[in-house]
């Protein structure tokens, strides 16, 4: 079979057509919207205002503070699910009794919908009825209980732990299933070889694992700075902006203010940011896969 | 491989840490699971009660016997698995040009699909309403997949694409060499290879529509009603309905963990273990 | 009157061949949500199918969501063209859907129902348009009062309080130890709580109205049992309703404001230590706590006007409201229903009933759903935790409605 210049694109086409059809309208009527003042329950009147809704994010107190919560937010939390799940994959990798039981049960927290979470976190960081004051309280390691989602300082991170919770199986699966593919023979040449661990890790294990780990971060990062479910059982934004992010932002302006125009460009302005991150990256993976 | 590790050593060194992950990604799923059986007195009480005196299953009796959630829990399956299919079926062929052509458009395509997943769902679900509304697909089985395999391909190609550039081109250019169609090549040689990334893919797109929220409730209606939307109908306006909710919390997260465990015992370690000695 | 006219004949062109099927049975198809999935409208429809043969209902149960969801379907529906005939619906939103011109008058439909005269006057009145039309047909009501612990009462001598000082005494006689005065609602929804005691004091939604001497100075009260007097939990400002519900019945609080809804939870945990009282009011006797509604309406988009009013109203009618509310546990609109009461102990129903005199909605306004949902839980947030000024908060509520 000779492969024609089109070939390539027989491939891609149903993927590209099934996008087409159902996320580009959505997408391009988010866009339009925040060049307008669309209010939903106005849609006789939907005034072009140009770049107004943007103007108006410079001067809004909420939206600086959402989005250094995002920062805070992106970083803490894929970091952190990161570091879990490598650690978790690590482990998983080796070969000890009950390890196809554990490989299993490490993805009970993402088996989970987003609205338990936040809900079963939220019962349990409760002020007076919580089991995690209670615990607290019982080993003496606080003396009083702690508003954990209440109290502006801690809020947030209370609200990054739950999430760090439900998101480090992803990558743990991700992880081990790079780690798999590295041949068992390498590992084997390599301490024969007398290499330790870290070396090891870091000759044979970094170079399988660095393509997929890179590609799991950038697609976690997006995820997760568009995450909002949690956050929205579980604090609905407050205390005050304290777990104000952009998304939630954007959400709250669009389904309680039913200010879709102002909702959007807060939106676009997300994507845009995570556009720069990701050309970042693709700029460098590509220039690697291009060979 | 050989292991040169003592026994003590070992247990410090990976029973032990296994055993605390294990207890780490159980403990909130355990503490719901112990609230699902407790009497509806003992669940909001002070000081908290620990292991109730009377554990009872009438939580998950009202559950199933009461409430349409049997009935959601099937309606999941079914979206999950399909737009699983649908998702690998639309992503595998679109990885395997990225990853195994240099075209024109290539890099800009890829960033499209990259780009298009930053959109905050959120605001996309009115207008992906209408569309869904004017394509007659509201309510039904179809309209769910749909919804959820589209917003998973740009992830899933994108996993795909990192996991096939890991297989050396070589393998695949020898066997075409050596007389292999295209096809040939792809479902003998890379398929296999690539399996453990398809897999793990795969659960990615089951697990993002299993727990899908958003697009199911939009979307979805009187025919059809996944578990997320049914488990939302427990908390009311005035009540939270703790029972249903944690037993019904408590079961959702099971298919998930079974379907991983068979497919740990049964795909990933076969097959891995087949395409490495290759 | 001749837009109207010029509409009802066109719809009633096209619906013609719509709504009448083979066996000629209209099919309405209705909206509602219910706190528990367990119950169903099943054997209500039944009853109004078999009284009504020609009429289907076919009730879609959609995801309450904190409310969000539950209008975020329905708005959605309504842009999408795709809306229900009816729909269970709050006054909240009841300016935001006539702007989306979706609502139908139904001045003439009630004006023709004989039991229409068994609603009082009353709710009638409260649910009136401010264009003075009539859109929704009333359903189920609650008005918020106070619960307090007898028993703690008694312990630390004091009687249910009448007026804010009162009330602000028997808070802080009754909060020691694990056991705070006031369970203060602080998330979303809990305007209410404020509202008693801040439009109580002389706050108003009218231009200015926020920011008068009296106003601010019965927010900055409000704020200070809180920073000052600390007799709310320092959990009050992520608490919604559960929270304040659990931690009552848990004896972690000893006075909190709901409404009938939570009567027997509350009775069923605590027995005879718990009762209510109408909220306090303020040194001049003025008053204000919450009415909390919940109505039918029908959809502008309908083509079957007729048979949804025919399915709301008897909805609202005598027995089959009081069977509608043992779903809801909420209070039946019907007088007659009223009479002979079953469904939560006499003293909370005495409570709401007394309550009324002083019961009023927020101001029917494109702005207030926002007011609940953002700008009121934020503020009130930031000024208990002392981030910003009870002051600015005020301020900032007359900005949102007056700009």
């Amino acid at each position: 079979m000779v492969s024609s210049r089109l070939t390539p694109y027989y491939f891609l086409a149903p993927a590209i057509l099934a996008t087409a059809a159902i996320v580009l309208y959505p997408v391009a009527s988010t866009l339009w919207m925040s060049f307008h003042d669309f209010v939903l329950y106005r849609p006789f009147d939907v005034p072009f205002t140009g770049l107004r809704n943007y103007e108006r994010l410079l001067a809004d107190e909420a939206f600086w503070i959402s989005l250094w919560n995002s920062f805070v937010w992106v970083g803490l939390a894929v970091g952190l699910q990161f570091a879990l799940g490598m650690t978790a994959a690590l482990i998983l990798n080796e070969s000890f009794a009950f390890r196809s039981l554990a490989r299993a049960l490490v993805v009970v927290p993402w088996a989970l919908p987003s609205v338990i979470i936040g809900l079963m976190f939220t019962w349990v960081y409760d002020y007076n009825l919580g089991l995690l004051n209670d615990i607290l309280l019982r080993f003496g390691f606080i003396k009083s209980p702690v508003a954990w989602l209440a109290d502006p300082d801690i809020a947030l991170y209370a609200v990054i732990v739950a999430l760090v919770w439900q998101g480090f199986p992803f990558f743990a699966v991700i992880i081990l299933a790079g780690l798999q593919a590295i041949p068992g023979d390498l590992h084997e040449a390599a301490e024969i070889d007398g290499a330790t661990r870290l070396q090891r890790f870091r000759h044979v294990v970094w170079p399988g694992l660095k393509g997929v780990i890179l590609t799991a971060l950038l697609l976690r990062t997006i995820w997760v700075a568009n995450s909002l479910d949690v956050i929205l059982v579980m604090t609905g934004g407050g205390p005050g902006y304290a777990t104000h992010t952009l998304p939630l932002y954007a959400f709250l302006r669009a389904y309680s203010g039913m200010e879709f125009g102002y909702g959007s460009a807060l939106a676009v302005v997300l994507t845009l940011f995570l556009i720069s991150v990701a050309a970042f990256y693709v700029r460098r993976t590509m220039r690697e896969a291009f060979r | 491989m050989i292991d040169r590790r003592s026994r003590t050593q070992r247990f410090f060194e990976i029973e032990l840490p296994a055993a605390i992950l294990i207890v780490i990604a159980l403990a909130p799923y355990a503490w719901m699971a112990i609230t699902s059986i407790k009497p509806t007195a003992d669940i909001a009480r002070f000081p908290v009660v620990y292991w109730p005196d009377e554990p009872t299953l009438i939580h998950y009796a009202d559950l199933l016997a009461r409430t349409t959630f049997p009935k959601n829990l099937l309606d999941s399956f079914i979206v999950a698995v399909s737009a699983c299919a649908l998702g690998l079926g639309l992503s595998v062929p679109a990885a395997y040009a990225f990853s195994r052509f240099g075209f024109f458009g290539r890099r800009f395509l890829m960033t499209q699909f990259l780009t298009i997943n930053m959109f905050p769902i959120v605001l996309m679900i009115i207008p992906l309403f209408v569309a869904m509304r004017s394509l007659g697909l509201l309510d039904t089985v179809p309209g769910v997949v749909l919804g959820h395999a589209t917003f998973a391909i740009p992830f899933a190609i994108w996993m795909l694409t990192s996991y096939l550039n890991g297989i050396p081109k070589e393998l695949d250019e020898a066997a075409m060499v050596d007389g292999a169609s295209r096809v040939q090549t792809i479902v003998k040689i890379l398929l296999p290879l690539a399996a453990p990334g398809i897999v793990s893919t795969g659960i990615y797109i089951f697990v993002a529509s299993w727990n899908e929220y958003l697009f199911a409730m939009m979307l979805s209606g009187q025919n059809v009603r996944t578990v997320t939307v049914a488990l939302q109908m427990f908390i009311g306006e005035y009540t939270i309905q703790w029972g249903l909710l944690t037993a019904g919390g408590t079961l959702v997260a099971l298919p998930v963990t079974l379907l991983f465990l068979f497919v740990q015992r049964h795909l990933i370690g076969g097959l891995t273990a087949g395409a490495v000695k290759s | 009157m001749k837009r109207r006219t010029f509409l009802a004949a066109t719809t009633a062109a096209i619906a013609a061949p719509a709504i009448v099927n083979a066996q000629g049975t209209t099919t309405v198809r209705w909206w509602y949500h219910f706190d528990n999935p367990q119950h169903s409208p099943a054997e209500l429809i039944a009853k109004f199918e078999a009284a009504n043969p020609g009429i289907k209902i076919q009730a879609e149960s959609i995801p309450w969501g904190g409310g969000n969801d539950y209008y975020t379907r329905l708005y959605a529906a309504l842009v999408a063209n795709n809306a229900p005939d009816c729909a269970m619906v709050k006054l909240a939103n009841m300016s935001r859907l006539l702007e989306m011109r979706a609502l139908e008058p139904l001045d003439q439909q009630i004006g023709g129902w004989a039991d229409a005269s068994d609603i009082s006057a009353n709710l009638w009145n409260l649910h009136k348009a401010p264009d003075g039309k009539r859109y929704y047909v009333p359903l189920q009501y609650v008005v918020l009062y106070l619960y307090y612990r007898v028993d703690l009462f008694q312990q630390a001598g004091v009687a249910a309080p009448k007026t804010f000082d009162e009330f602000l005494k028997a808070a802080q006689a009754t909060t020691k130890g694990d056991v705070f005065g006031f369970g203060m609602r602080g998330g979303a929804g809990g305007h209410d709580h404020w509202g008693s005691f801040v439009l109580g004091g002389g706050a108003t939604f009218e231009k200015g109205g926020m920011v008068t001497p009296k106003a601010l100075e019965a927010n900055r009260w409000f704020v200070a049992l809180g920073r000052d007097h600390k007799v709310f939990p320092p959990s009050a400002p992520n608490d919604g309703f559960r929270q304040i519900v659990d931690n009552f019945k848990a004896g972690r609080t000893a006075m909190t404001i709901h409404h009938v809804g939570s009567a027997n939870e509350m009775v069923d945990a605590l027995g005879d230590k718990v009762s209510a009282v109408p909220v306090p009011r303020a040194a001049d006797g003025k008053g204000w706590t919450s009415f909390g509604d919940e109505s039918n309406a029908i959809f502008a988009s309908s083509r079957n006007k007729a048979a949804a009013f025919r399915w709301i109203s008897w909805l609202s009618t005598n027995e089959s409201n009081v069977e509608f509310n043992k779903f809801t546990g909420q209070l039946t609109v019907s007088n007659k229903g009223a009479a002979n009461w079953t469904l939560h102990p006499k003293r909370f129903v005495d409570a709401s009933a007394q309550s009324l005199a002083i019961a009023d909605t927020l101001p029917n306004v494109p702005a207030t759903a926002d007011f609940l949902r953002t700008v009121w839980p934020t503020n009130m947030q930031r000024a208990l935790l002392g981030q910003i000024q009870p002051d600015d908060m005020m301020r900032a509520i007359e900005r949102h409605y007056h700009g």
